[in-house]
């Protein structure tokens, strides 16, 4: 490391001049054009409000759109977790019928536009999942524990249906790049690794769990993490299909108020919050896997 | 060579996944020979697609719905003896959304139109609306009438897949129309001056017009169009088509339709819920 003293030269006095009053020129320009009636103090109440009859502080609007973007979120990432580690492995594996359903999934997932996938999904496949298994109506007609536990973890029993194709949609979707991640970490490390373990009398199965793995997960995490961090902010897309998440609330909450710049700006930095939120942890755990790695 | 068959596996093996994801389609076609009035009586709940469009349903500050539309869902789904239960949905992707079983029927302001009828069934007009107009003060001055927006170089900003963009292409051909996913984003347009005008359903055009008496104004009084509003539900189901109807006449000759529709369009006595 250099240990000469880190110094603020003129040159970055400049540019960070420069970009602070670039960004007070444009927040002047938005001001000047958009003739804006500011209602900021109604916010408050969207994310958080006093429920008189209850005599209790209840979440408003806005904030149950960021429980519901968060159930999403987790389940898809746990969703697109499962079927990209599974299709990753399928696509290094010897199998030739493997490798080629790896291969197909992720060029499938990846080459069409997830407004679209997800469209498509919900209207044709989506609805017929649950029906399907028969859950949907034993849920609708749960009451208590079930309910409660269904809707505490997953979504109200009325909209499950409409949540799981949400969530499969965007796991499937967010799954063919986190395969591409897990192919490219454990391709990456180097074949002495598994050629050495073979002549150790490792199986294949043995030399992927012990040795090539705990190496590819510390160099597929900042990856990792960058797509989970995408996933939330990807789960805006299903407001298309109406799942009440955080981006739906806010439009209904604009169609409602007509507040669009306080709404859209409320949105925005809680998105932010949330990735921040995210990212920060996953650091963390970078840091750990660091420190934990046993000196090989 | 090699290329080309696993280029040739890769595509039958899409196909493959494609042919299974629409086979279960074909299942809807059997489910739909009982009527949605007997479906709704057996579930127990009526499921209404609806859209937020101030004042015919919007979400109060504790997150109920409230409006016009709602009251009449609500009141339906008591005089058939089940619970309502709503959902929201997109404007623009509404009529799919109900083709494919989303919900049993759409109460939600929707306008009977000729061409929305060749997909989906409507029972009779349960209310009337028209179409309004608001324009921007800084962008059209001194514009009265319909005539004087129906010039090129003109822009009208309407929310996509509403009646209103049926009537903008009617009486003001020659205008340009820029299409909005909500209604709040195209009025933002008009009092930013982006636009000339906006057009939607009456009464909120004058609404905002009172609440931005120093960007906006009125072109004309009242509505230019009148259009008949009515239930939508699959087609080919006479007999949730029936019960409906039968319905909207036995409220309308009550007088309770009237005196919701006052309440709502008329006094601005739930704005206090709103805020």
């Amino acid at each position: 490391m250099n240990k000469k003293k880190k110094k603020v030269t003129a040159k970055d006095l400049i540019l960070l001049s420069g970009i602070g009053l670039l960004a007070v020129w444009l927040i002047y320009q938005a001001n000047a054009q958009t003739q804006y009636k500011w209602n900021w103090q109604v916010i408050p109440q969207y994310l958080l409000r006093f429920d008189e009859p209850s005599q209790r502080w209840v979440p408003g609007l806005i904030l149950q759109g960021v429980f519901v973007t968060l159930r999403l979120s987790v389940w898809a990432t746990v969703l697109a977790l499962i079927i990209g580690t599974g299709m990753g492995l399928a696509r290094i594996s010897c199998g030739p019928l493997r490798r080629m359903m790896g291969a197909s999934y992720v060029e499938i997932i990846r080459n069409i536009p997830v407004l679209v996938w997800i469209f498509i999904f919900y209207y044709f496949i989506g609805d017929r999942l649950l029906p399907g298994v028969g859950i949907d109506r034993i849920l609708r007609e749960s009451q208590g524990f079930t309910a409660t536990l269904c809707s505490l973890l997953i979504a109200e029993p009325s909209r499950l249906s409409v949540f799981v194709s949400g969530t499969v949609a965007l796991g499937v979707y967010e799954g063919a790049y986190i395969t591409e991640i897990i192919r490219a970490g454990i391709q990456s490390i180097d074949k002495g690794q598994w050629e050495a373990s073979s002549g150790l009398g490792f199986t294949r199965r043995q030399q992927l769990r012990f040795i090539i793995f705990p190496q590819a997960l510390r160099r597929v995490m900042p990856p990792l993490a960058g797509q989970f961090i995408s996933t939330i902010k990807d789960s805006a897309i299903v407001s298309v299909i109406s799942i009440q998440e955080l981006t739906f609330q806010g439009q209904e909450l604009m169609a409602a108020t007509f507040l669009t710049f306080e709404v859209w700006l409320t949105i925005l930095a809680i998105y932010f919050l949330l990735c921040l939120f995210c990212s920060l942890f996953v650091e963390r755990f970078e840091l750990f896997l660091k420190k934990n790695a046993h000196p090989v | 060579m090699k290329i080309g068959n696993r280029l040739g596996k890769l595509l039958i093996l899409s196909l493959l996944g494609f042919s299974i994801a629409c086979m279960p389609s074909a299942a809807t076609a059997e489910n739909a020979q009982e009527s949605v009035v007997e479906q709704v009586i057996q579930r127990g709940v009526l499921r209404v697609g609806m859209s937020t469009f101030v004042p015919w349903a919007m979400k109060d500050k504790t997150g109920k719905l409230i409006g016009f539309e709602i009251d009449v869902a609500t009141r339906l789904a008591e005089d058939m003896g089940v619970n309502v239960e709503f959902v929201p949905t997109k404007w623009s992707g509404i009529i799919p959304a109900l083709l494919t079983g989303k919900f049993d029927v759409i109460i939600g302001g929707m306008g009977i139109l000729p061409s929305r009828n060749l997909k989906v069934n409507f029972t009779d007009p349960y209310d009337y609306t028209g179409m309004s107009i608001v324009a921007s003060k800084k962008m059209s001055e001194g514009m009265k009438g319909i005539e004087a927006f129906n010039k090129t170089g003109i822009t009208i900003a309407a929310r996509l897949g509403s009646t209103a963009v049926t009537a903008t292409k009617k009486y003001m051909p020659n205008a340009e129309i820029r299409l909005f996913d909500d209604e709040a984003q195209a009025y933002q347009e008009v009092i930013n001056g982006r636009v000339h005008a906006v057009v939607g359903s009456a009464p909120t055009p004058a609404f905002q017009a009172i609440k931005y008496p120093e960007q906006l104004f009125l072109p004309i009084d009242g509505t230019f169009t009148r259009e008949p509003i009515g239930f939508a539900v699959r087609k080919g189901d006479v007999d949730t088509l029936n019960y409906f109807n039968n319905w909207i006449s036995y409220v309308s000759a009550e007088g309770w339709l009237k005196e919701r529709k006052t309440y709502w369009f008329e006094t601005k006595e739930w704005e206090s819920q709103l805020q």
